[in-house]
């Protein structure tokens, strides 16, 4: 497969009154055509603003890329102008938000809404992009779909209006769809119904895919290979198998324990991974997993880990190797 | 939405009944009385008596009260008693209205689209010199009160400099007009750029403004697109807020410049305890609270579908 993405040494940071926010501290990791990523990682990791830097889309001010490369179909995404990004959003690049209750605009059709992209970016007329938007609507699934391009975003349930987004983001056969936890705010049984959506799709259109959630589970099915993020970095990245078999990052390992699994639905309460992750105003040196790190040595606390290959397509940024070395503390957060 | 607007109409009356209610009723019971306005030194209770009698005002407070509304059900607004005595207040009213209507008119066509305009770029550039600047001028201008404001022009402008009458009317196209429009509309403007600002800076913080973005729209598409539209429905309940205060405006500009409208005419009347012309200028000023409103609910119906559809 061809190399579709190469991102090398990204860094976002947002320039705030309380201090500079270090949101994104240069990862880099690549993607093919057609193969899918996901991304997980706590709350406030910087999964979102990861990938938004690659397409720009950060807000501005305050933030800002101050540093890194994103290669996309061999170009750097970071360097063109302008008006070049524009022609890439919502064309060869789609993107799915987590609230689909707010991610559409109010007072607009949902079929507006979607023949804007069609019209921008492939020279449609409104006749065409009103035809193609009802078989974008089909494709997504909505009911009697011809009768509801008039229709406002507030006629449609949560679960519709994501479908609706779905059809935004792959309107203009994009070389990458990337979905920012498009299932985190609706109910169980809808989420399952969105990635199986996304999922058939994906191998419909042959799409590459980047999949961000804080939920290890709901990506296994989906993914071919993890990114695991933490305070802004990559800790961990290999195959999705190797990872739920074989983490080598205690962060990974942590997030797995938190894992509601179905053959084990004891009602006994998930181990979660105690404590808060550092404050990206004030990195610390060293580890950044180092306060809440069951495995730490001496050295985490002064030197920052690389992120190093431990096996095939599989690298980790810690200096001990769990699978030999033993947990050195029960629980860090009350002692630390 | 149809079955909403007539209910709210159905109010309309129901509301004005109410206001000449209590300005009745103040007039009635407050201090003074007709009588005493009338024959000012000639008073004695003799004559007071007769003229009660004259007037129908020795009747009962409700008799007095059901032959007021069923006058203005009839369009008879009555006479004004004291300052232009004999005149029917109709009359008045039919030759002072335009003039007030030119003059907040002008205003609003002035001040609204410079408000939306100020507001619009000080949110886009939020942070920047011209914001900082325009919210200091719009917090600075609604700290002036009129009273202090209008004075202080006509004496720059009119008095020292000699550029501008210093008071009267010769129509809203003539420079008498200049300084009362101006600060009819600063009102105005410092206002919807305030609001503007607020609402442009929220709408841009928006999850369908990411969207749009993330769509590859232009800025410009963007803006006009999507957030200019977002950006105004707020404004619409503002803008009854404004015609309501404008009622407020007319009545002291109007007074300062020696504008002969209804803000004049009201001034006078309430001088002179020329009760038929006050409760008059009340229900008129009621009504436009009432439509002002309505027009806001009629409006919101237009440019949002979350209400036009219910
Ligand atoms: N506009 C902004 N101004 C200041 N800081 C910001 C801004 N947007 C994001 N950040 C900061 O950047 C960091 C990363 O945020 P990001 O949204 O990428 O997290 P996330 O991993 O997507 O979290 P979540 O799972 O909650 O979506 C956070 O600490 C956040 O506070
Ligand atoms: S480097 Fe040290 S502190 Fe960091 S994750 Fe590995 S063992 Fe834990
Ligand atoms: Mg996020």
């Amino acid at each position: 497969m061809a190399r579709l993405l190469e991102v090398k040494g990204l860094r976002t940071q947002f320039f705030t009154q309380d201090g500079v926010v270090n949101a994104v501290n240069g990862i880099s990791y690549t993607l093919d055509e057609g193969e899918t990523l996901g991304i997980v990682g706590e709350s406030g990791c910087g999964k979102s603003v990861g990938v938004m830097s690659l397409i720009r889309l950060i807000p501005s001010p305050p933030g800002k890329i101050v540093g890194g490369e994103v290669i996309f179909n061999g170009q750097d995404l970071l360097k063109i102008s302008d008006s070049e990004i524009r022609s890439i959003r919502g064309n060869k690049v789609g993107m799915i938000f987590q609230d689909p209750m707010t991610s559409l605009n109010p007072v607009l059709t949902i079929g507006r809404q979607i023949t804007e992209a069609l019209q921008l970016h492939l020279g449609m007329n409104n006749a065409q992009a009103r035809a193609r938007a009802v078989e974008l609507l089909e494709l997504v699934g909505i009911p009697s779909a011809a009768d509801r391009l008039d229709d406002y975003p507030h006629q449609f349930s949560g679960g519709m209006r994501q479908r609706v987004m779905i059809a935004i983001g792959l309107s203009c056969n994009p070389q990458l769809l990337i979905a920012d936890e498009p299932t985190t705010a609706l109910d169980v049984t809808i989420q399952a119904q969105i990635v199986d959506l996304v999922r058939k799709l994906r191998d419909e259109l042959g799409m590459a895919v980047i999949w961000i959630t804080h939920d290890l589970g709901v990506v296994a099915g989906m993914a071919d290979r993890m990114l695991v993020m933490y305070a802004g970095m990559i800790v961990e990245e290999a195959g999705v198998k190797e990872l739920y078999a074989n983490p080598r990052h205690p962060y990974t390992i942590g997030l797995l324990g938190s894992l509601p699994r179905l053959d084990q639905l004891t009602g006994e309460k998930l181990d979660s991974i105690e404590g808060l992750p550092p404050d990206l105003i004030a990195l610390p040196k060293g580890c950044p997993f180092y306060a809440r790190c069951q495995y730490r040595i001496e050295r985490c606390k002064t030197d920052t880990p690389a992120l190093e290959n431990v096996g095939v397509g599989h690298r980790a940024a810690c200096w001990v190797d769990v699978t030999r070395d033993p947990v050195t503390t029960e629980n860090p957060w009350h002692t630390a | 939405m149809l079955s909403y607007i007539v209910r709210r109409m159905l109010w309309l009356p129901v509301l004005l009944a109410i206001m000449i209610f209590i300005t009745f009723w103040l007039g009635f019971y407050g201090p003074g009385s007709p009588e005493q306005v009338l024959l000012g030194q000639r008073y004695s209770p003799e004559t007071a008596a007769l003229v009660r009698r004259q007037w129908g005002l020795d009747k009962p407070f409700w008799v007095q009260y059901g032959r007021y509304v069923l006058n203005y059900v009839s369009l008879n607004f009555g006479e004004s008693l004291t300052k232009y005595p004999g005149q029917p207040v109709a009359t008045l009213l039919a030759r002072r209205l335009p003039i007030t209507l030119q003059l907040n008119f002008a205003a609003v066509m002035l001040g609204v689209p410079v408000g939306l305009l100020f507001g619009a770029i000080a949110a886009y550039y939020h942070g920047s010199w011209f914001d900082r600047g325009i919210i200091f001028v719009s917090v600075f201008l609604r700290a002036i009160p009129t009273l202090v404001a209008g004075p202080i022009l006509l004496f720059i402008f009119a008095k020292q400099l000699k550029l501008l009458p210093v008071g009267g009317w010769d129509g809203i196209f003539s420079p008498s007009a200049i300084l009362p429009v101006a600060i009819l509309s600063t009102g105005i403007i410092a206002g919807f750029a305030r609001q503007t600002r607020a609402n442009v800076l929220d709408v841009l913080n928006s999850d369908y403004v990411r969207t749009a973005r993330a769509k590859g729209l232009s800025e410009v598409r963007v803006l006009l697109g999507h957030v200019l539209q977002n950006a105004l429905i707020p404004l619409i309940t503002i803008f009854g807020f404004m015609l309501g205060g404008m009622v407020e405006g007319t009545l002291i500009t109007e007074t300062i410049f020696g504008i002969p409208g209804m803000g004049l005419l009201a001034f006078e009347a309430i001088n002179a305890r020329d009760y038929p012309i006050v409760i008059a200028i009340t229900v008129l000023a009621a009504v436009v609270f009432a439509l002002s409103n309505l027009w806001a609910d009629l409006f919101y119906g237009v440019i949002d579908p979350r209400i036009r559809n219910t």
